[in-house]
């Protein structure tokens, strides 16, 4: 269990104090992924920076295990450090090292036995599946390739929490998906809490289970994926699914932005609709794909020949979350909002 | 007594057959001064060329004040020619070797202005690598002096080749030089017979000596570097 405590961090520069983050407050569960997203500015750089302990915050802590690593410097920093395994953008590993010579330094930092190394480097490389490749050098590899050989360097010293920072950035989809199946069975294998620092919605979207969007330093919005999809009102939710609200045409009597919030949504929700209830339905714009937990979905319709009230309702009741907008259908425009609270 | 003419300087030179046995020595010599110049510059302008990268803001120890001192000192090493440097030091060299003349006497200027220069070479070779090489190093839990071992020096290593290429190719340029205040080797030949004594042969052959040293030195440096270098 990894908890981020009221992290504060601040520059003076010659202009004044710059305040980059101002009180961050995370938990990461053993086992689970949490991804930080956020607008470039927003402090996620900093943040990644203090949690691998490559910079000290300016008051906060950093608890693993109840232990607080943000305080310690010098030597106990370098034997405590190990909790927490860094993986890179562009996976930065050393060019005159080997693979096994680069998964191997963490262990050589600390000084582990010649023996126990190589039988230690030679089972991270078979877990990052490139257990044949373990005398080239990075220049050899694809950056996928050295992303793994990044993953097993930060996996070497057993740790508690790994974060990713950007890890995905500038790979290739298909290096993309593979990085993050192995991210994915190493929360289920080893019960790794991982912190994933990204711009990519896409990659929070496929692996993550709690999100946190940072915005100037603070933690605006926070949850687990699911609940913030599900929610149509939440900022991030919609940074996830995005709907084009833009394209909502005249002639419908509403529009309802339907959010799925259960794993069994039948899916001839919309034809049951119409079949069931007369309702015309537009669909007009929306995501729905699968999850490692069900199915995540948004999906913005306009509707007419059935009341707002009875339609959410009848929507609730097959587990999708409807929130009716105010979105200008034809030239008036509608200014009411109804939400449904969700009974977990 | 007659003062000797143009004519009775000229026509001395020293036959083709014996340059051998007047060149060889020389070229020792020469190779001894660059040789006890390159260990020292090496060990010390290195030094300061780690520590010139390390309080820098990509080093580990990071403090604006100390690096600027230590620039201003290699700067203030680098602006004098070498010829008025080995003067200026003269009383400084004497109290070091007990001489001013021969190799030792000049060993000491040659690597007091080895030093800022080697120094400077080897922080750029690092400012050259990536900048996250120090993160890799910290989170990976190494000392400072495994981080400047395996993340620094290791990995410069063909660019420091290079720079020690050309800062020995220097000091054998600076070998000449110092052969002006009788110091030894082939820098002196030159002075002594071809610029007093008006000697042709051994002119060329001094010249030609000094460009095919550049050149092989240069050669086995490339090659070095390249045998370094990964893919």
């Amino acid at each position: 269990m990894i908890e981020i405590r009221q992290l504060h961090k601040h520059y003076d520069t010659a202009q004044g104090r710059v305040e980059v983050l101002k009180g961050i407050d995370l938990n990461v569960e053993s086992g689970s992924i949490t991804a930080v997203v956020g607008p470039s500015g927003a402090g996620k750089s900093t943040l990644s920076h203090c949690i691998s302990l490559l910079e000290k915050p300016s008051s906060g802590q950093i608890l693993v295990d109840g232990k607080d690593l943000s305080v310690l410097s010098g030597k106990a920093l370098r034997a405590e450090r190990r909790a927490i395994g860094t993986i890179f953008q562009n996976s930065a590993l050393l060019r005159r090292m080997t693979v096994a010579e680069n998964v191997a330094l963490p262990l050589r930092n600390l000084g582990v036995i010649h023996h126990e190394m190589e039988h230690r480097v030679a089972e991270l490389l078979a877990r990052v599946g490139l257990a044949d490749r373990a005398n080239s050098y990075p220049g050899e590899l694809s950056g996928g390739q050295r992303q793994r050989v990044g993953i097993a360097r930060a996996l070497a010293l057993r740790p508690r929490l790994l974060l990713s920072d950007e890890a995905t950035s500038g790979l290739d989809p298909e290096s993309t998906a593979q990085i993050l199946e192995l991210l994915a069975s190493l929360r289920t294998d080893l019960g790794l809490a991982i912190i994933l620092i990204t711009h990519e919605m896409d990659v929070v979207r496929h692996i993550a289970d709690r999100v946190a969007q940072l915005d100037g330093g603070q933690i605006a919005e926070y949850g687990e994926l699911r609940a913030l999809v599900a929610n149509p009102k939440s900022a991030t939710g919609s940074k996830l699914l995005p709907l084009r609200p833009d394209l909502v045409p005249a002639g419908y009597d509403f529009a309802l932005t339907v959010a799925y919030r259960g794993n069994h949504i039948d899916p001839s929700w919309i034809s049951k609709l119409g079949s069931e209830h007369g309702a015309t339905v537009a669909l007009l714009g929306g995501s729905v794909e699968a999850h490692h937990e069900g199915t995540l979905g948004r999906v913005e319709i306009g509707v007419s020949g059935i009341n707002k009230e009875r339609v959410i309702e009848v929507l609730d009741g097959w587990g999708l979350h409807a929130t009716a907008h105010s979105h200008a259908l034809g030239s008036a425009a509608i200014n009411y909002e109804t939400r449904i609270e969700v009974k977990v | 007594m007659s003062l000797p003419t143009e004519s009775s300087t000229v026509g001395t030179d020293t036959p083709w057959s014996e340059l051998g046995s007047l060149m060889l020595p020389a070229y020792a010599e020469t190779w001894a001064m660059v040789g006890i110049v390159m260990v020292l510059v090496i060990i010390l302008g290195g030094t300061m060329g780690l520590a010139l990268f390390n309080t820098d803001r990509r080093g580990i120890f990071p403090h604006a004040q100390s690096h600027a001192t230590l620039s201003w000192i290699v700067n203030m090493g680098r602006s004098l020619p070498f010829l008025v440097l080995m003067a200026a030091i003269i009383p400084f060299t004497k109290w070091v070797t007990g001489t001013t003349i021969g190799i030792w006497a000049a060993v000491v200027p040659m690597t007091i202005a080895g030093i800022p220069f080697f120094a400077r070479l080897v922080q750029n070779a690092l400012n050259d690598l990536p900048k996250e090489n120090l993160s890799v190093g910290l989170v990976t839990g190494g000392s400072p002096l495994q981080i400047i071992g395996a993340t620094q020096i290791r990995e410069a290593l063909p660019a420091l080749a290079s720079a020690i290429t050309l800062n020995t190719i220097s000091m054998v340029e600076y070998s000449a030089i110092a052969g002006t205040i009788g110091a030894g080797g082939i820098g002196y030949l030159a002075v002594t017979y071809g610029y007093q004594r008006f000697d042709m042969n051994v002119m060329i052959a001094t010249i030609l000596a000094l460009i095919v040293t550049v050149q092989i030195v240069q050669f086995l440096g490339d090659r070095i570097a390249r045998a370094l270098a990964r893919p």
